[in-house]
């Protein structure tokens, strides 16, 4: 079967088994192994990806049903000479990340939240990243640079990930 | 990643494409939540697959003044989204906002909630079971309309060939609570489920999950809270007539054994009843 679909901006075309993971084609054939699949049961967040602005895990997806979509990997948040998500940048700046298995899909779970949630809570913020597991850091620094990074992004007035909602 | 599979899959775009693929042999795939992690399971993954999402009238919720329809393919995010604040459907709301993850919410539906065979800690099932949902299922012998507790005894056979459509709710409900026992916060089934409404008449029903292999209504506890007067529910009490009308058999299983998920039956009943009489404004 042949599915078509926008990947970070980019037309893709894959052809093969349609209930092939999403997680599979983006390492494996497009070489974007941000995207870590770690348990491929859909508990570890690891493998978080945007299919059409929203945040799911990718190993749980069979490639037909993205058919159309756009998908956004952590190489497609920014790229190249681009700046940093905000949120990126302020994980890097509290220096937050450790081994890094985690993050990639930290940052596309909390990148899609701040985006719908500016005025969320610091539950809410937690409630948000319950299926994004970090065997590292602990989860308060992450917490904090979230909180942190809406509170800025509030007294600028601005919106983080400058996507108004 | 080219696999030597020669899959056949559709994305119907109607029901009747749907039930065509079906009638050849195709497995319904709704979000994949559970289907994509049959290979861990020792289970191949089917091969032809008909996949549900293209067809609109089973993505919309509608809220009628007097009942609901929900579409068997409606996300666990979007019912959640749709029926807050909704009267008496704050179990079933809380069902969909607390199961699972939020990425696995934003993917799982109503519908694979409740056709995935063998799951016994499915939270939407015990949340419909005591709003006494209508299953509405498209057959080879046509549409069926079925009471979900017979669906739920009868879905083996009902699921060969058939796919749940529409869950019908009537909005005849005060109040209602779901009580969740996962082992950790997020990522766990739940151990033991215990869902609670309250009709107009006061009267309580209740339905457990993950405690037993399928979620099933404790019809000898709702007999023993009508004994009482209605005036008279109290979680205290509640959680006495619980201990003393324990009839279920817990099952053995990875997160807790069968006696641990029966034994904690009494406190999640104690907290339900609190829930459900604040809610109904009754606390
Ligand atoms: C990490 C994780 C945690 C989870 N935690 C919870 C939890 O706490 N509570 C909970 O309730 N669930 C939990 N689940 C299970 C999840 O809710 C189910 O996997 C989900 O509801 C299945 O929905 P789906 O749309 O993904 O179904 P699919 O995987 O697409 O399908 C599941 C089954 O149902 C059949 N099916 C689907 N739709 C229909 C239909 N309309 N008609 C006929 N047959 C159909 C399919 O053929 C398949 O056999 C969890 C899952 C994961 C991955
Ligand atoms: S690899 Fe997908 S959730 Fe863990
Ligand atoms: S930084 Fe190592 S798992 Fe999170």
């Amino acid at each position: 079967m042949t599915v078509t679909f926008q990947l970070n901006g980019e037309d893709c075309r894959f052809h093969g088994d349609p209930m092939t993971p999403l997680v599979d084609i983006l390492r494996q054939e497009r070489f974007l192994t941000g995207t870590k699949a770690v348990c491929r049961e859909g508990f570890c967040g690891a493998c978080t990806v945007h299919v059409d602005d929203e945040a799911v895990p990718s190993c749980l997806k069979p490639i037909a049903l993205v058919q159309g979509c756009a998908v956004t990997t952590i190489e497609g948040l920014s790229s190249g000479n681009h700046p940093l998500h905000p949120l990126q940048a302020a994980f890097e700046a509290a220096d937050a990340v450790q081994c890094g298995m985690c993050f990639p899909g930290m940052v596309m779970s909390l990148s899609a939240f701040v985006r719908d949630n500016p005025h969320a809570s610091r539950p809410e913020i937690k409630a948000a990243m319950v299926g994004n597991i970090c065997r590292c850091t602990g989860y308060e620094r992450i917490v904090d640079t979230v909180a942190d990074c809406l509170d800025q992004a509030r007294k600028a007035g601005q919106l983080v990930g400058g996507v108004h909602v | 990643m080219a696999s030597s599979v020669e899959r056949s899959f559709t994305a119907a775009s109607t029901l009747d494409e749907a039930m065509a693929a079906r009638r050849q042999g195709a497995a319904v795939l709704a979000g994949g939540t559970w289907m994509m992690r049959d290979p861990r399971r020792g289970i191949d993954l089917p091969e032809a697959v008909v996949a549900l999402h293209r067809i609109p009238a089973l993505s919309k919720v509608e809220i009628e003044p007097d009942h609901v329809v929900i579409g068997a393919a409606v996300t666990h995010a979007v019912l959640g989204r749709a029926l807050y604040g909704a009267a008496g459907f704050e179990g079933v709301v809380a069902a969909a906002e607390g199961a699972a993850n939020p990425g696995i919410r934003r993917v799982a539906t109503v519908g694979g909630n409740l056709c995935a065979l063998d799951f016994a800690a499915a939270d939407l099932v015990p949340a419909l079971l005591v709003c006494e949902a209508t299953v509405e299922l498209e057959t080879v012998e046509g549409p069926k309309l079925l009471g979900i507790s017979d669906f739920l005894k009868d879905r083996h056979t009902l699921l060969t060939d058939g796919i749940v459509t529409r869950i019908h709710l009537r909005r005849d409900l005060v109040a209602s609570a779901h009580i969740r026992l996962p082992l950790r916060k997020a990522g766990d089934y739940p151990v033991a489920i215990v869902s609670l409404a309250m009709d107009k008449d006061k009267r309580c029903r209740i339905a457990v999950g993950s405690v037993e292999p399928v979620a099933r209504r404790w019809t000898a506890l709702e007999q023993a809270m009508r004994a009482g007067p209605a005036s008279a529910l109290d979680p205290e009490r509640a959680a006495e007539l619980a201990l003393e009308h324990n009839d279920f058999q817990g099952r053995d299983g990875k997160e807790a054994e069968g006696w641990y998920r029966r034994q904690v039956l009494p406190p999640l009943v104690k907290r339900g009843v609190a829930a459900l009489l604040k809610t109904g404004g009754l606390a």
